[in-house]
């Protein structure tokens, strides 16, 4: 302990004292890529920062080095933004994302794993047509889930059609609608808050396109679990059943996890599949915060609301970094 | 255990069948791009008196995605070829050398693993113009630059679980005959990471093939890829689906062609050799 202690404290002064000219050489190697990274991340997102202090439009954008041009509001941006309902409308609509997502990833990306696992032969190519969507640009599949949900010849709708599944329920609180899948397909209202199942329609595209990661990650988690364990589970007569519940799964925790974080990520993030389906409607029903910030800073154009976009990114990204802190501090531990 | 025959058939039946289902969405994509628009509108799906045709695609290709297709293919060869160099030059640094403010680089790197890309977007437009690069073809080298500056993360995060692989005595054979860390890295590091720089280039382009939120953003629309013609040409209002999936099935190719026939390498990409816990 107090060895290993030294030793790291050794090893940090030879860092701190490490040559000038090691230095020079290591930043030799890291120039191009950090010059790309200073100018066109760091930078920006520091004055993402900055400006969120400020009122300001695109059409007269926040500089840090011409004071005179500042129109400085204090924490008046985050305040508005925490105060608009069309800010918490979006909030729900993520909310709904980063719940149903997820869950519907993981659960289905887990099951669809272990069944193929289980096939003597030909698993790769059944595993293929549910990884093959994760090359699709999420554009595409949304352009591809328009078709899918079109009220005349989409597949969905005739097929509701065809099975005489088709109808519509009015219970209050709840209605749904097994038509119009984009333009109003129904409403749960929760009394404090409404849910809109438009955002489930958008779920779905994004679940067909993202499944892929889930399968691809507990395929591998699965053949890191060790041929004993399974063998000595056979030989005292389990049946698959307990098999996949007290052997598979315990050994799928570290792969549930990445799954997991990572579609949390994603769903916090979404933009593209709103954007092309719906542009966050019908009204604002299916707006999530990507899309509210995106509006606010390049469509509002008129009005200066540059200043409340760069509040909400400020808001999400604080959001990201501070869920994923133990994953970041994970990774970090890599650099050694 | 042995599962017995029943069981397998009908595991091998249900998983087809949902395998079948699961290719739906790219299938009615594909139907509805090669048939005319009037037969659609009875299914795709029927295919009585059915005419099969490419007019969609040469329409599509003559209004404007043929300059689209390039815009995508020059940012995504551009991106790439300077991710992958920039990338592995600064990872050979964070592997192999040490330097002040490492870890601090490291982990300033890494999050751009997790931020939303909204955390640059807003200034990045006026910042853009400040630079002059906000016309002509300006705008292409903006756009690789930021690709470059935002997938420096997953560079650094991929590249570095290739290069730590390389057995240490190898380099240090290296270092007694006099080779520099320059000449190391060329010639000892490079071809041995091969592998590895493949898998990231792969994982890469798709990536940046697939761009919607930022070349919406900070392109005109001569430079804009085909991501962002396509959700231009998506519209609630329009009935011009025969156009918008020839152009889906286009925007798709490239990458689902390289994901399919690299499929091992953008596997290893993704887990760095070994996945974790």
């Amino acid at each position: 302990m107090t060895v290993a202690r030294q030793e790291a404290r050794l090893d940090e002064r030879a860092t701190r004292s490490a040559r000038p000219a090691g230095n020079r050489l290591a930043y030799a190697f890291l120039a191009p890529l950090l010059v790309a990274f200073v100018l066109f991340y760091l930078w920006p997102a520091f004055n993402t920062l900055g400006s969120s202090f400020f009122r300001w439009g695109l059409l007269r954008p926040w500089d840090l080095f011409s004071p005179s041009q500042w129109d400085f509001v204090g924490i008046q941006n985050y305040l508005d933004t925490l105060t608009s309902p069309r800010f918490w409308n979006a909030v729900v609509n993520t909310l709904i994302w980063l719940v149903v997502f997820p869950v519907m990833v993981t659960v289905a990306s887990m099951f669809l794993s272990i069944l193929i696992w289980q096939v003597p032969r030909g698993g790769s190519v059944l595993r293929a047509a549910f990884v093959l969507p994760m090359a699709i640009s999420l554009a595409a599949a949304g352009v591809i889930w328009t078709f899918m949900y079109n009220p005349d010849f989409g597949v969905l709708t005739r097929f509701v059609q065809w099975a005489g599944i088709d109808f519509s329920i009015d219970l209050g609180p709840i209605a749904f609608r097994t038509r119009d899948w984009l333009s109003d397909p129904g409403v749960i209202d929760l009394g404090f808050s409404q849910i809109r199942l438009v955002n489930l329609s958008l779920i779905v595209a994004g679940f067909w396109a993202f499944t892929g990661f889930g399968v691809i990650t507990f395929t591998a988690g699965l053949t890191a679990v060790p041929d004993e364990l399974l063998e000595a589970a056979r030989v005292d007569g389990a049946h698959p059943g307990q098999l996949v519940r007290h052997i598979l799964i315990p050994q799928l925790r570290g792969a549930m996890i990445v799954v997991a974080t990572i579609s949390v990520i994603f769903a916090l993030r979404t933009f593209d599949v709103v954007w092309v389906i719906t542009q966050g409607g019908p009204a604002q029903d299916s707006e999530v915060l990507a899309v509210l910030l995106w509006k606010q800073a390049f469509v509002f154009l008129d009005s200066p609301q540059a200043g409340l976009a760069t509040a909400v990114a400020i808001i999400m990204s604080a959001v990201l970094i501070g869920g994923a802190w133990p994953y970041l501090r994970d990774l970090t531990k890599d650099a050694r | 255990m042995r599962p017995r025959r029943f069981t397998t058939g009908a595991l091998y039946t249900g998983l087809a069948a949902l395998s079948l289902l699961w290719l739906v969405p790219v299938m009615t994509a594909f139907m509805i791009s090669i048939r005319p628009l009037d037969e659609i509108r009875g299914g795709w799906w029927n295919f009585e008196g059915a005419t099969f045709t490419l007019a969609n695609y040469v329409r599509a290709w003559d209004q404007g995605l043929s300059s689209f297709a390039f815009n995508t293919f020059v940012i995504s060869l551009g991106s790439v070829a300077v991710t992958v160099a920039a990338g592995a030059l600064a990872t050979y640094a964070l592997v192999h050398l040490t330097f002040r403010f490492k870890k601090l680089w490291f982990f300033l790197l890494i999050t751009t693993m997790i931020v939303p890309i909204q955390l640059i977007l807003i200034p990045l437009l006026p910042w853009f113009r400040t630079l002059g690069l906000d016309e002509g073809a300006w705008q292409l080298v903006g756009i690789v630059l930021v690709h470059t500056g935002f997938g420096a993360g997953w560079a650094v995060f991929m590249l570095s679980s290739f290069f730590r692989q390389i057995p240490k005595e190898m380099l240090e054979a290296g270092t007694i005959d006099g080779a520099g860390h320059w000449d190391q890295f060329r010639r000892l590091v490079l071809p041995l990471a091969a592998p590895g720089l493949v898998s990231f280039a792969i994982i890469n382009f798709i990536f940046v093939w697939n761009d919607l939120l930022l070349a919406l953003t900070l392109l005109q629309r001569d430079y804009q890829p085909i991501q962002v013609g396509l959700a231009n040409l998506q519209s609630p209002h329009l009935a011009q689906q025969d156009l918008v999936s020839a152009g889906a099935i286009m925007a798709i190719l490239p990458p689902l062609l390289l994901f399919a026939s690299l499929n091992r390498y953008y596997v290893r990409g993704l887990f760095g050799g070994g996945t974790k816990g």
